[in-house]
């Protein structure tokens, strides 16, 4: 039982670590495209920026839904 | 690119030197580790028999072994690389063997380990990648490629001390960290045989070979453990393989058991230290040698204890729980595979 249960939140997992990805190449590579905005020498550098902002973000959210998961499982768990 | 021919021939030669290495220097290993009272006490077993360790010199004899050979062969500055990470969290590791350290000295010692990666340019790109092309620094994201620069190289320093970490933080129980890796893997090695280059793959194969041959001896009843330097040293190359063959995401997505329990234990515990500083067990030694649970609301939260929250079970029972769970993630990354290789394909 303990493990169909750890199973599922595995797959949980999966499809968030998916999701972030799919996020990630939708919307966040594509802002290469904006480097005109901000001039040929920092453009690169600017919009790298923001994209590792965004992903960084992203990874830190995914960490607190996981807490977030965990801590609900851990609950169900020890008190039955 | 090696053709058909060679890659059989470099695979089967290093695969060999690998395993075999392994193989016949771990019973003389643990012959010298017992006589020299190189030796830590089993605890979950009855009268605590004691154990030699470590077994991470002989891993990493071998592994370098069929490494040496192997750049000699294709003088691939990827297989170098990967070389240099494994021996360096292999030294980190052997430090921690040798003398007690605080908590935060592997993560951050780790850190020396990501080193070669990046100044030898060994990320992202692939076989699609030809010369003159540009190349690196591509984040493989299954359903696509991005190019985030200033993210990939911070992140190489993530990466390897986490993957260490947590093949480190998983050698809790007798064969569980060997076994988990040969399952997690396999996965891994699929993912840079298409999305990486013949030659990552070719330097991946010993981190398979060696562990299948030291699984032979650390699972249970356990003749050796790996120590520090053995976990380590497995865990930075799954890590180095990861990125060079282009297969983060599958990496992670193989790796998610022990992701999760090196995740649990620091959010439960909010700080790194290592498992002996811990003062509430995360689980109780029952009296007919079963771990069972605590109850104790500071105890911090494992995947073991995630295991035995039920009932209490064995030692060897928590051990094939794990495996079937690594084996579960390890379908999950072969899923992860195919959705990329239909998109690539698209």
């Amino acid at each position: 039982m303990a493990l169909t249960t750890l199973a599922l939140l595995m797959t949980g997992m999966w499809a968030m670590i998916l999701a972030a990805a799919a996020f990630l190449v939708i919307f966040v590579a594509p802002l290469e495209t904006y480097i005109y905005l901000f001039g040929p020498r920092g453009g690169r550098l600017t919009i790298s920026a923001v994209q590792a902002v965004i992903a960084i973000l992203i990874v830190v959210a995914l960490a607190l839904a996981l807490n977030r998961l965990k801590g609900i499982y851990l609950r169900r768990k020890l008190q039955e | 690119m090696l053709d058909g021919a060679n890659l059989i021939i470099y695979g089967a030669a290093v695969s060999a030197i690998s395993f075999f290495g392994v193989l016949f220097m771990m019973p003389a290993a643990i012959r010298s580790l017992t006589a020299k009272c190189k030796v830590v006490p089993d605890a979950h077993k009855p009268e605590r028999p004691q154990i030699p360790r470590p077994a991470g010199p002989v891993i990493m004899i071998s592994i370098a072994a069929a490494e040496i050979v192997l750049f000699l062969l294709t003088m691939n500055i990827a297989v170098f690389a990967i070389l240099l990470t494994t021996a360096i969290a292999f030294l980190v590791g052997y430090i921690d063997d040798s003398r007690v350290m605080p908590g935060w000295f592997k993560p951050v010692a780790l850190l020396a380990a990501a080193i070669p990666l990046v100044v030898l340019d060994i990320y992202g790109g692939g076989e699609e990648y030809g010369e003159g092309e540009e190349y690196g620094e591509f984040l493989n994201l299954i359903f696509g490629r991005a190019y985030i620069p200033l993210l990939y190289i911070p992140l190489m320093f993530i990466i390897i001390p986490i993957a260490g970490n947590t093949i480190n933080s998983i050698d809790v129980l007798n064969g569980v960290a060997s076994g988990f890796l040969i399952i997690a893997t396999i996965p891994l090695l699929t993912s840079i045989a298409i999305f990486g280059s013949h030659e990552v793959f070719l330097a991946a194969l010993p981190l398979l070979f060696a562990t299948i041959a030291f699984y032979r001896y650390h699972k249970f009843p356990s003749r050796i453990f790996p120590g520090d330097s053995g976990t380590l040293l497995l865990g930075a190359m799954y890590g180095a393989v990861a990125i060079a063959g282009s297969s983060e995401i599958i990496g992670v997505v193989a790796l998610l058991p022990a992701v999760m329990n090196s995740f649990l234990f620091l959010a439960s515990v909010k700080r790194i230290v290592e498992h002996r500083e811990v003062k509430v067990r995360p689980t109780i030694l029952t009296d007919d040698f079963k771990l069972a649970a605590s109850t104790d609301s500071m105890a911090p939260a494992t995947l073991v204890r995630l295991i035995v929250v039920d009932r209490p079970l064995g030692e060897k029972e928590i051990g094939y729980q794990i495996f079937k769970l690594a084996t579960f993630t390890a379908l999950l990354a072969f899923a992860s595979i195919a959705i990329q290789y239909i998109v690539f394909l698209r």
